[in-house]
C-alpha cells in the first residue's frame, strides 16, 4: 500500500476507456460458446464459458502446479503430469460415463429416482462440476503429504483433501460457480457441488451419481490409472475404457434398495481389467519402493517447512494459507536448504533404501518375521511402511453385473470373474535404512540378534 | 498392526459371534451405528451414498479378519441378487484377542447395536443409517427441524422408499431418543 495521494495519482493516469473496454468485452462475451482443450489421454476436452470461468479461477489453477504423481519423476522421469489435466480428464469420463447410463437406463431413472429431462440436464452439469473440482483441495505433491493434514476431532480423524475440495468451491469459488449467466438455468449454488464430492445430505437423490466421482469403477480412477501409464511409459494402467463406459448401466434392485451402477454382461471383462490395472499399477509404480521412499523425505520434507509441521484447517484464514502452498513453492524452498535433511536427500537423490520387504500379501508367519527383522535392525530402522491396499471390495459396492441373456439376472463382478475372486489385499510393509548402513543392517539380520 | 485397526477387527469378530450370518451391508451398519450412536471410536470415516453412510476401510478390515481367519464370507445368491454371510471362523478368539480390552471396554455397545439393529435386513439397515446420518449432519451444523422436515431430506436422497415408510422409521428412531437435530416442540428430546 503507497500513500493515499500516490494511490489516487496512479487511478488518475489508468486511462478511463480501460474500465469501459473491460466492461464491454464482459458483455460481449458469448455465454454460449464451447472451448476445446487438447488431452494427450481424450484428444479433445470441450468445456463450455461457464466451466471455463471456474477454471481460469486462481483456486484451480493452482493445480497446474500440483504434480499428480509427486516424486515419481526421480524413478520414471515422465511423470510430470499434473493434478490440472487429471482433473479436466475425468470431468471429460464422468460426462461419457453419465450420458451412457442416461442412454441405457432413462426408464430405471425416471421410475425410481423420478428424473424428468429438466434433472438429468440439471444433475449432467452437476456430475461434470463435481468431477472437474474433486481434486481442487489436493496439498503440494498430491497424496505424499495428507499425512499432514490437522486433526478433525476429537476421535483423532484427520481431514482429507476432499474436506479442502469442498471449503474451496464453498468460499474461493462460490463466485464463478454461482454468478454466470448460464447458472439462470440451473439455480446450482456451490453447496450442491461441495455435497456431492463430501457425501453429504444436501447432494440428496444426486447421490446416485457419486460412484462416478468416487467409487470401485469412477472417473477418477478410469482417468488416472490411463493418464499415468501414458506419461509414465508403462502398459499396466490401460484397458478397454471405452468398453468399459459403453456398458455401464443403471440397476434397479428388486429388494427395496436403490438402483445402482453396474455393467452390462458384455463390458464385464472391460472391469475386471480396471481392477487389474489398478493392481499393477500400485505393485509396479504407486507403491515402488524407491517412490515410498521419496514420500517419507517428501513428508519429512514438509514438517520442517510447515509451521507446527503440519497444514492449516480448511476455514477461514486457513484455508487461505493452505491455498499458498504449491509444489513449486515446496521445491523453492528445498532448493534454498530450508527443508532439512530430507530436502537435501530429494535435492540429492539420496533416498533411504529397502533392507527387508514382506511379501505382497502377508501370512502371520510374515508378520513374526517382520518382527525379528525390526527387532535386529534396532536403531538403524529409519522407517516403516506399509501398504494396506484393497483392489476390489465384495458387498454393497461390488459392481453389479446384468445378463441380458438369463432374463436380466443380476450377479457381483467377483462372481464373474475368478482373477478378482482371487485378488487378497496386499497388506506389504517395506522396512527402510539409510544407504549408507547396508552392509551392518544386513549383517545384523544375518545374525538374527536382537538389538537392546 | 495399530491399535485401532486391532479394535475394528475385534468388533467385527464379536459382531459376528453376536449376530452369525451378517450380511456386509450389517456390518457396515452396525460399525457405522457403534461409532456414531454410542460413540464407539472405531476412527472410521463414513461418508454418504445412495445406499446409505459407507467407509471402504470397514470392508478391508472384514477382508483382514477374514484373511486373518477371524470370520468366513459365504456368497448366497436368491432370484434376481445376491449377498453375503459372514460368520465367525476357527481363528476368532486369536483376532478377538487383538482388541481384548477394547471389547471388554465396549462389550455393553456392541450388545446394545446387535439388539437394536442386527435383525434388520439390508434396505431397512440403509434407510435407518441415512437417517441417522442426516440427523447428525443437521446437528453438528446446529440445525433444528421437524421429523417431517427430516423425513423430507430423507425421502429426496432416497426416492424409492415410500415417504410413509421413510416417516414411520423416523418415529421410531425418534422414539427411542436416537435423533438429536429433532425441535422438542415434535416430541424428542
Amino acid at each position: 500500500m503507497g500513500h493515499p495521494a500516490e494511490q489516487g495519482l496512479r487511478f488518475f493516469f489508468v486511462p478511463w476507456y480501460t474500465h469501459l473496454w473491460g466492461r464491454l468485452e464482459e458483455l460481449a462475451r458469448d455465454t454460449h460458446r464451447k472451448y476445446e482443450i487438447r488431452c494427450p489421454v481424450h484428444g479433445f476436452i470441450q468445456i463450455d464459458d461457464w466451466e471455463r470461468q471456474i477454471i481460469d479461477q486462481p483456486a484451480f489453477q493452482r493445480l497446474r502446479r500440483i504434480r499428480q504423481l509427486a516424486w515419481t519423476d526421480l524413478l520414471y522421469p515422465g511423470a510430470m503430469h499434473t493434478r490440472f489435466e487429471h482433473s479436466l480428464g475425468v470431468m471429460h469420463v464422468a460426462s461419457m460415463l453419465y450420458d451412457s447410463i442416461v442412454q441405457k437406463s432413462r426408464e430405471v431413472l425416471e421410475r425410481h429416482l423420478h428424473y424428468t429431462k429438466e434433472g438429468l440436464d440439471r444433475d449432467r452439469r452437476l456430475v461434470r462440476l463435481a468431477a472437474l473440482l474433486h481434486d481442487v483441495g489436493h496439498a503440494p505433491f498430491s497424496h505424499s503429504s495428507e499425512d499432514l493434514f490437522p486433526v478433525r476431532d476429537r476421535g483423532g480423524k484427520k481431514f482429507g483433501h476432499e474436506d479442502y475440495s469442498a471449503a474451496i468451491i464453498r468460499t474461493e469459488l462460490r463466485s464463478a460457480i454461482e454468478d454466470h449467466p448460464l447458472n439462470e438455468n440451473t439455480g446450482f449454488n456451490a453447496d450442491n457441488i461441495a455435497a456431492l464430492i463430501e457425501g453429504s445430505a444436501a447432494a440428496k437423490r444426486a447421490l446416485f451419481w457419486r460412484d462416478l466421482i468416487s467409487g470401485q469403477m469412477d472417473a477418477d480412477k478410469m482417468d488416472y490409472l490411463i493418464r499415468d501409464s501414458l506419461h509414465i511409459g508403462v502398459q499396466y494402467g490401460k484397458f478397454d475404457h471405452l468398453r468399459l463406459i459403453y456398458s455401464v448401466i443403471a440397476i434397479p434392485d428388486e429388494k427395496e434398495r436403490p438402483p445402482r451402477i453396474g455393467v452390462e454382461e458384455g463390458g464385464w471383462h472391460a472391469a475386471e481389467a480396471l481392477v487389474l490395472a489398478r493392481y499393477f499399477m500400485f505393485t509396479q509404480v504407486y507403491f515402488h519402493k524407491t517412490r515410498v521412499a521419496y514420500d517419507i523425505h517428501l513428508r519429512e520434507a514438509m514438517k520442517a517447512l510447515l509451521p507446527g509441521g503440519h497444514f492449516s484447517q480448511p476455514e477461514g484464514t486457513g484455508l487461505k494459507e493452505y491455498l499458498k502452498w504449491d509444489d513449486w513453492r515446496v521445491m523453492g524452498l528445498i532448493g534454498k536448504g530450508k527443508a532439512g535433511e530430507h530436502g537435501r536427500r530429494i535435492l540429492g537423490r539420496n533416498h533411504y533404501r529397502v533392507v527387508h520387504p514382506t511379501p505382497e500379501v502377508c501370512s502371520d508367519k510374515d508378520l513374526r518375521e517382520l518382527r525379528a527383522k525390526k527387532a535386529c535392525l534396532g536403531g538403524l530402522l529409519v522407517a516403516e511402511e506399509s501398504a494396506k491396499k484393497s483392489w476390489y471390495q465384495t458387498g454393497i459396492t461390488d459392481i453389479p453385473v446384468i445378463s441380458i441373456v438369463k432374463s436380466r439376472h443380476v450377479q457381483p463382478l467377483s462372481r464373474y470373474s475368478k482373477a478378482i475372486e482371487g485378488m487378497k489385499d496386499n497388506n506389504q510393509v517395506l522396512l527402510y535404512i539409510d544407504g549408507a548402513d547396508r552392509e551392518k543392517a544386513e549383517k545384523r539380520m544375518r545374525q538374527g540378534k536382537v538389538q537392546k | 498392526m495399530s491399535d485401532i485397526q486391532s479394535a475394528r477387527l475385534a468388533t467385527i469378530v464379536a459382531l459376528a459371534e453376536k449376530q452369525p450370518r451378517l450380511g456386509r451391508t450389517a456390518v457396515m451398519k452396525l460399525c457405522y451405528f457403534l461409532q456414531t450412536l454410542r460413540n464407539v471410536p472405531l476412527g472410521y470415516r463414513f461418508t454418504l451414498y445412495s445406499y446409505g453412510p459407507f467407509d471402504a476401510g470397514v470392508l478391508s478390515d472384514l477382508s483382514t479378519a477374514e484373511a486373518l481367519g477371524g470370520v468366513e464370507s459365504k456368497t448366497v445368491l436368491y432370484s434376481g441378487g445376491y449377498g453375503y454371510e459372514i460368520s465367525p471362523a476357527g481363528r476368532r478368539r486369536s483376532v478377538k484377542s487383538l482388541g481384548s480390552g477394547f471389547i471388554k471396554k465396549h462389550g455393553s455397545d456392541l450388545q446394545w447395536v446387535v439388539g437394536q439393529f442386527g435383525n434388520f435386513g439390508s434396505a431397512d439397515l440403509e434407510l435407518l443409517s441415512t437417517i441417522v446420518y442426516v440427523d447428525r449432519e443437521s446437528a453438528e451444523a446446529g440445525a433444528k427441524q421437524t421429523a417431517g422436515e427430516l423425513s423430507k431430506k430423507v425421502h429426496e436422497i432416497k426416492p424409492h422408499f415410500a415417504q410413509p415408510y421413510v416417516q414411520l422409521k423416523v418415529a421410531e428412531l425418534q422414539g427411542q431418543r436416537l435423533l438429536k437435530s429433532l425441535r422438542v416442540a415434535s416430541g424428542s428430546r
